[in-house]
């Protein structure tokens, strides 16, 4: 955004609070957290764009954002052209292919928020399976018999367990990353540079 | 219903189009680039290097056609035959469709390029010609707080063939380079057994970017022969052109666009998100010497902030033949088929014309009185 050094694109709820603690610890001042409900957190050099994680990586590739943090599942979802150069550790999750217990019959449709990730895994094990795109609530598909599998998140495995399914495979793991828009990441080197050194070794 | 990622352009839209691409094709010309044609549609060719994102006709034969989307390739093959007789220095300016390009804000389906190919040399006094080009290119459209940056696609490459691992390895270890991500890259690296001064190679890739000591910093690591040529052309570039052309460096730019042999630039602008042009050199992989760069004109025009003046309409007239006189004199003239006083001062306004032409005479419209 025009007016600040660098605008930040950051997911809300919990990866907004780790996000917005890792940036500080590495020197950037943030603006102050306005109201619950904002949107667009003002400071005198860096604006915070509060958004829903899928579009972090929208904002990033299109420069609005100069940089930004995202789960890597998101950002493999997302399939934009960015610079990721910091794992930043925390978000830890896994996207898993998840069953009913016992069920071992092929698989010819899967449930998911991540059809993306999910149709390129599907290829790699050639396993020729229909995707359905959901956007909450995927155990449920399987439960029902929407879909014969589902590839969702998968935390502690708590959740799994209440619905009585099963993890069957890891399909990617994933932690948040530091994303950075191609241009920015040299038109404002000295700032991002400094940043991602101290990201790294903070 | 309009296909998605296509526009049309109306005036002033158009005309602020029409002016940045002539623009663009004066300067072209004046440093010696004629004018090429090309055709729209092409075979279907699976090699071209966008062969499944191109949008696709079945011709009265069955055989399956292209439309074009890209020039370089289109314009190498007109070439090759005659590539022998250059140097040629051609200029383009066309559109460009791709089926799979997302829609968004500068990034079209149907897009436009202007952009000049210069065949037959290949030295680095001639990429520096290129570079140069590019930038007076958008120094033409107002852009001069763009930055030129310059990558070197050989080096990645040349490092990740060093590692002898198979291709669809090497291609995952070149996407995380290209996407600076670090953490990937090492994993893979030591998933591989890629170790030693090999391995600190390529990690340092990424983070090879910057000004002109990065060319130095990449010196210090084990780098093949033909590398260390590659650097030293690059350095023999950025000596030839003119110290004030705000220039970069990544040398961890690493593209899927495999033609390109030796260096790649492209440029940015602040508050600006995506490549304003792209280019480079790509010597053998369709031409034995070649080299070039097309400015996406869809992104200079969202680029720069305010657009250029550009010459409205002068005079309203009423007289046919004072309207004749005056084009010829050379000013812009739009005949108003009327006598009517009220409706020659209405369009008048409307165009922001500044002389109505009555009855042999040029008539200011600020010293008509306002008949509303």
């Amino acid at each position: 955004m025009q007016g600040y050094e660098l605008t930040i694109a950051l997911p809300k709820g919990r990866m907004f609070e780790e996000a917005y603690r890792a940036l500080g610890r590495a020197g950037l001042s943030l603006p102050e957290r306005g109201a619950a409900r904002e949107m667009l957190h003002r400071g005198a050099a860096v604006a915070v764009l509060e958004l829903r994680n899928a579009d972090v990586p929208t904002y990033v590739d299109l420069g609005i954002a100069d940089l930004g943090v995202v789960g890597k599942d998101v950002l493999a979802e997302a399939g934009r052209d960015l610079f990721e150069p910091v794992d930043l550790g925390f978000g830890a999750c896994r996207l898993s292919l998840i069953r009913k217990p016992g069920d071992s019959g092929p698989i010819r449709r899967v449930a998911s928020k991540y059809p993306r990730v999910t149709e390129r895994w599907l290829r790699e094990k050639g396993i020729a399976a229909d995707v359905v795109k959901l956007h909450g609530n995927v155990e449920l598909a399987v439960l029902v018999g929407l879909a014969d599998a589902v590839v969702d998140v998968v935390e502690t495995g708590t959740t799994l367990k209440q619905a009585g399914l099963v993890e069957v495979e890891v399909i990617m793991k994933s932690t948040a990353r530091l994303v950075v828009n191609r241009s920015a990441m040299k038109l404002k080197r000295e700032r991002i540079r400094a940043l991602i050194q101290r990201l790294r070794h903070g | 219903m309009k296909p998605e990622g296509t526009r049309d352009y109306l005036p002033p839209e158009a005309e602020v189009r029409a002016s940045f691409r002539e623009r663009l094709e004066a300067l072209f010309s004046r440093w010696g680039y004629r004018p090429v044609e090309l055709s729209a549609l092409e075979p279907y060719d699976a090699t071209h290097p966008n062969a499944d994102r191109a949008f696709k006709l079945v011709d009265k034969t069955g055989e399956v056609l292209m439309l074009r989307s890209e020039f370089t390739t289109a314009l190498a093959r007109v070439l090759l035959p005659r590539a022998s007789e250059g140097p040629f220095r051609l200029r383009y300016a066309g559109k460009l469709w791709l089926r799979e390009a997302a829609a968004e804000p500068g990034r079209l389906r149907e897009f436009t390029q202007v952009g000049v190919e210069l065949v037959g040399i290949s030295s680095p006094a001639a990429d520096a010609e290129l570079v140069e080009l590019a930038w007076e290119a958008l120094v033409a459209v107002g852009l001069e707080a763009a930055v030129i940056e310059i990558g070197l696609p050989a080096l990645v490459r040349d490092l990740l063939e060093a590692t002898g691992l198979p291709a669809d390895v090497a291609e995952r270890l070149r996407r995380a380079v290209d996407r600076k991500a670090v953490p990937e890259l090492a994993e893979a690296l030591s998933a591989f057994g890629v170790e030693g001064k090999l391995r600190e190679a390529i990690l340092a890739l990424p983070d090879l970017y910057g000004g002109r000591e990065v060319l130095q910093e990449a010196k210090r690591h084990a780098l093949s022969d033909r590398a260390r040529l590659d650097l030293e052309w690059l350095e023999a570039v950025a000596s030839a052109l003119p110290p004030a052309l705000p220039l970069m460096f990544d040398l961890g730019m690493a593209r899927r666009y495999d033609y390109y042999s030796g260096l790649t630039f492209r440029a940015y602008t602040p508050d600006f998100g995506l490549p304003l042009l792209g280019g480079g050199r790509y010597d053998g992989a369709l031409l034995p010497m070649a080299a070039g760069f097309a400015v996406g004109l869809e992104r200079v025009l969202e680029a720069a902030k305010a657009p250029p003046s550009r010459r409205g309409v002068e005079v309203v007239a009423a007289d046919v033949d004072l309207a004749r006189r005056l084009r010829a004199e050379g000013r812009v003239v739009e005949l108003a088929h009327t006598d009517d006083r009220a409706a020659l001062l209405a369009l008048a306004k409307r165009r922001g014309a500044r002389y109505l032409a009555v009855e042999g005479k040029l008539v200011e419209v600020t010293s008509c009185r306002d008949t509303n």
